[in-house]
């Protein structure tokens, strides 16, 4: 990876980002913070000006590029409505003894303490399913429960 | 009476915002629009448009200075983007493109002075004025059309640089002698003091920098633009009041800054300053033109136009070649060189200032109708080199759109 970096007198500094082979993408900063943004594909061809953002956007748009985005959040503010409890999606696998049962025989319940809120099969997710409902292996399972609880399933599901 | 004054300050900077907007509006520079402000409500013709009177602004004193300011810290803008380290990096390139075009360009600028029967001086001040390209209205035309990505906007910068450092020793020499008048030694003698204040000021950029680094570091941004204002304006005072031009002191000023931390906070807060000072004086220019004055050199305004163009187009075209750019890269290094503006005008007011013969009235009017013609002239032919040389290859991304 190369980064060519110039000054461009009164307006900020210019950036030059090898991609695959010739082709550039070339970022100007202004010193007001705008950033604009072209594309070069060849070193014959003229740049194409893709967008442009403000300071603002582009930090933030930045962070996503990165892959380290997150909104940042008041904590003080912060509402549980669960209370203890959170939401987790696990894995029903092959071979586990609740493979083929219906719900209301697999007790889970009563023996996990999860309630089961929805369960995800292929592309289908059946939302509060009914008592009747028979586990499959794929299966996911959507459960609600305490984190103490929700280990307690991952290891009767693994059973 | 303040309120008198207060009106016509008002009215101004109102002629100059409306004048600004239309020119953003037409995707022109602002700058021939300033001055074509100053021409209609200042106190030259026109003076009315039908019943209305158009003499509303008297050149009053408080515009000269805020204009000597204008041209105070549009050179100190210069010094602080001044870059040694590119010119020293790209020497081997920007050499030879440099001298092409200073050749080709204040060459012409000196046989045109000479068939119109200037002086020599006067013919210096001819050459200056069609030598320097506008920086303002070149940098914004790369970055309207999308240049700036490209690698011609390299070669184009890079001769703008030379021309930068050319320009200040030239303003230096030129004001010493003119303002010096006389004869060869006193002239000898205000180059000589022109060069060790100078050469003063160039030790304490180069040596002085964590200094300067100190003397400047503020937390409020009021105190630090007042801190830049008044020394920066302080040191452009006591260089004229010795008989320097002004100009290159602030230039001097502004490069004893470049090489701090304080140049991007400068570029903040400073700048609109120098816009606010740099559009007065563009419309105090405008003012003091009497169109009948420019309509008077109307020869040689059409011979330095015609010429000037083709020089600048040849010089940019040769400088594209020797930097390695192709043949559509280097015309549009041509083109992009054609503008002339805020430079030029500051070699006019100093004409102005000096004010015997030509230099008084023919040279300044001369200087306002090129930077206007050339100014725009420029721009619009930016707009046909791009389809002119647009590239015909393959276009990826764009060719959706």
């Amino acid at each position: 990876m190369t980064v060519y970096e110039t000054d461009v007198p009164g307006v900020g500094r210019k950036f030059e980002y090898e991609l695959d082979g010739e082709d550039r993408l070339v970022v100007l900063i202004h010193h007001d913070g705008k950033r604009e943004v072209f594309r070069r594909p060849s070193e014959d061809a003229d740049g194409t000006k893709l967008f442009e953002l403000n300071d603002k956007q582009a930090r933030e748009f930045g962070t996503i590029l990165e892959g380290a985005y997150f909104q940042p959040v008041d904590l003080d503010s912060v509402d549980v409505p669960l209370g203890e409890s959170i939401i987790e999606w696990t894995d029903l696998p092959a071979g586990s003894s609740l493979e083929g049962e219906s719900l209301r025989d697999a007790e889970i319940r009563q023996r996990t303490g999860t309630s089961v809120i929805a369960v995800q099969r292929d592309d289908e997710t059946v939302a509060n399913p009914g008592s009747e409902f028979e586990l499959r292996a794929g299966d996911i399972l959507v459960t609600l429960g305490t984190r103490d609880e929700q280990q307690a399933l991952d290891d009767l599901l693994a059973a | 009476m303040a309120g008198e004054i207060l009106i016509e300050v008002g009215i101004a900077l109102t002629a100059l915002a409306i004048g600004g907007a239309l020119a953003v509006r037409v995707n022109q520079s602002v700058i021939p629009m300033y001055i074509v402000a100053g021409i209609l409500v200042g106190p030259n013709v026109p003076t009315a448009l039908g019943p209305i009177p158009l003499t509303l602004v008297e050149n009053h004193e408080f515009i000269d200075v805020l204009a000597e300011l204008g041209v105070v810290f549009l050179l100190f803008f210069l010094g602080l983007e001044f870059n040694i380290e590119r010119l020293v990096e790209g020497w081997n390139k920007l050499v030879g493109i440099g001298t092409v075009d200073f050749v080709l360009n204040f060459g012409v600028g000196i046989a045109i002075g000479f068939a119109f029967g200037f002086t020599l001086i006067e013919t210096l001040f001819v050459a200056g004025i069609v030598y320097i390209s506008s920086s303002a209205v070149i940098t914004k035309s790369l970055i309207d059309r999308g240049w700036i990505a490209n690698p011609e906007s390299e070669a184009i910068l890079g001769t703008l640089v030379f021309e930068d450092i050319l320009i200040a020793v030239y303003l230096a020499v030129l004001s010493a002698v003119a303002l010096g008048g006389g004869g060869l030694d006193e002239a000898a003698i205000s180059v000589g003091i022109a060069f060790a204040f100078l050469g003063g000021l160039t030790l304490l950029a180069w040596y002085g920098t964590e200094y300067v680094e100190r003397a400047f570091t503020v937390d409020s941004d009021e105190l630090f633009l007042l801190r830049v204002l008044g020394v920066t304006t302080l040191v452009a005072g006591g260089a004229l009041a010795l008989g320097v031009s002004e100009a290159v002191a602030a230039f001097f000023v502004g490069t004893a800054f470049s090489t701090t931390g304080h140049t991007h906070r400068i570029e903040t807060v400073v700048a609109p300053a120098r816009d606010l000072f740099a559009a007065v004086f563009f419309f105090s220019i405008g003012l003091t033109t009497d169109v009948t004055v420019i309509a008077g050199v109307a020869a040689l305004l059409a011979v330095a136009v015609v010429a000037t163009t083709l020089t600048k187009l040849a010089s940019g075209t040769a400088g594209g070649f020797l930097y390695g750019l192709n043949r559509r890269r280097s015309l549009r290094v041509g083109v992009g060189l054609v503008p002339r503006g805020e430079f030029s005008l500051v070699i006019a007011a100093l004409a102005t200032s000096v004010g015997t013969g030509a230099l008084g009235t023919t040279i300044p009017a001369f200087a306002v109708g090129y930077v206007l013609l050339m100014s725009i002239l420029g721009t619009t032919l930016m707009g046909y080199a791009d389809s002119l040389t647009a590239y015909s290859g393959e276009v990826s991304l764009s060719g959706s759109s």
